[in-house]
């Protein structure tokens, strides 16, 4: 699966600097991830999400990219959406767009998840007063050349609701697009269980007495 | 009675031993767990003490005392423990990002 995610990142954006981050994983992933071009980075243990995305961040730091898009490697996001996203970077009218499943068409998602997720909005807006739509949504682009200091911390899961808080902490200007994800029964089989919500409030708020 | 005294006194002094001999502790950490350590032992030997101190501070029983007191220590142990797992969870995580960016391929 991650192959073809690959495949249609280089065939729709052939001269973007394309970073895969196995988060130390067990099965062939790393080496089918080895695509001609792609900049293939390991974690010799697994971290968990959060830690393998400020990895890829950091290594876009380092090899001076200016904008970062973060994409799922599930096959749930859409290469085509990337253009429209880094538009807006290019013309300065954000510093963080956002993928939002609701503005735009998902499909097949499942009902519940669908409550689930406009809970965690609602929940989000409460506490931080940023207002979006959908926030645990793996497809960003974020202008790390103006915001060198974003850095996500939360190694696991509660890293969704971190990016919330750094939007907040930095002022980042952010916008919300429609962007179209296949619920494919890989992703949905790949995704997390809903109860896992427990498990990221938990560490939200640990994370938060605990600094 | 005398061997659950020696027993629990043995037990404290290993617990003591390995806290005051290991040797990050500054002099006046050190200093105070041995107080403790001295408080504790004279508590076990004299049990009617800890009632004593009890009453002043309107508990009932000594063992009381110790039951509230052990709980606030022990919850103030696993919250120092949780901290500091944390600590070297960000360690680690600062180790793996750095071999996984110095070894970084560009596949071909």
């Amino acid at each position: 699966m991650i192959r073809q995610t690959l495949e249609e990142l280089k065939r729709v954006r052939p001269k973007d600097l394309i970073v895969v981050v196995d988060d130390g994983s067990k099965d062939h992933s790393y080496a089918q991830a080895c695509l001609e071009g792609v900049h293939l980075l390991r974690h010799i243990i697994n971290l968990g999400q959060g830690a393998a995305l400020e990895t890829g961040i950091e290594y876009a730091k380092k090899m001076g990219c200016k904008y970062v898009v973060t994409f799922d490697a599930d096959g749930q996001h859409c290469a085509e959406d990337i253009e429209r996203f880094v538009q807006v970077l290019r013309e300065d009218k954000a510093d963080i767009v956002l993928c939002s499943r609701f503005l735009g068409k998902a499909e097949n998602i499942p009902t519940l998840k669908k409550y689930f997720l406009k809970i965690a909005a609602f929940v989000e807006r409460i506490m931080t007063g940023i207002s979006l739509t959908d926030t645990h949504n793996g497809f960003r682009a974020i202008n790390i050349a103006k915001f060198p200091d974003f850095a996500i911390t939360q190694n696991r899961m509660s890293h969704a609701s971190e990016i919330i808080d750094l939007i907040k902490r930095l002022k980042m200007r952010y916008m919300e697009l429609p962007c179209t994800i296949r619920y494919s029964d890989y992703s949905i089989s790949k995704g997390q269980s809903m109860m896992n919500s427990v498990n990221i409030i938990v560490e939200y708020i640990l994370a938060k007495v605990i600094k | 009675m005398i061997f659950v005294k020696i027993f629990l006194i043995a037990v404290l002094s290993i617990v003591f031993l390995l806290v005051a001999f290991s040797s990050r502790y500054r002099t006046y950490q050190r200093m105070s767990v041995i107080f403790f350590y001295l408080f504790l032992a004279y508590l076990i030997l004299f049990p009617k003490v800890a009632d004593k101190v009890a009453q002043f501070f309107g508990i009932g029983r000594g063992v009381d005392l110790i039951i509230y007191l052990a709980i606030a220590i022990l919850s103030l142990i696993v919250a120092v423990l949780y901290a500091k797992v944390k600590m070297d969870e960000r360690a680690i995580t600062k180790i793996v990002r750095e071999i996984a960016i110095i070894e970084a391929k560009e596949c071909r």
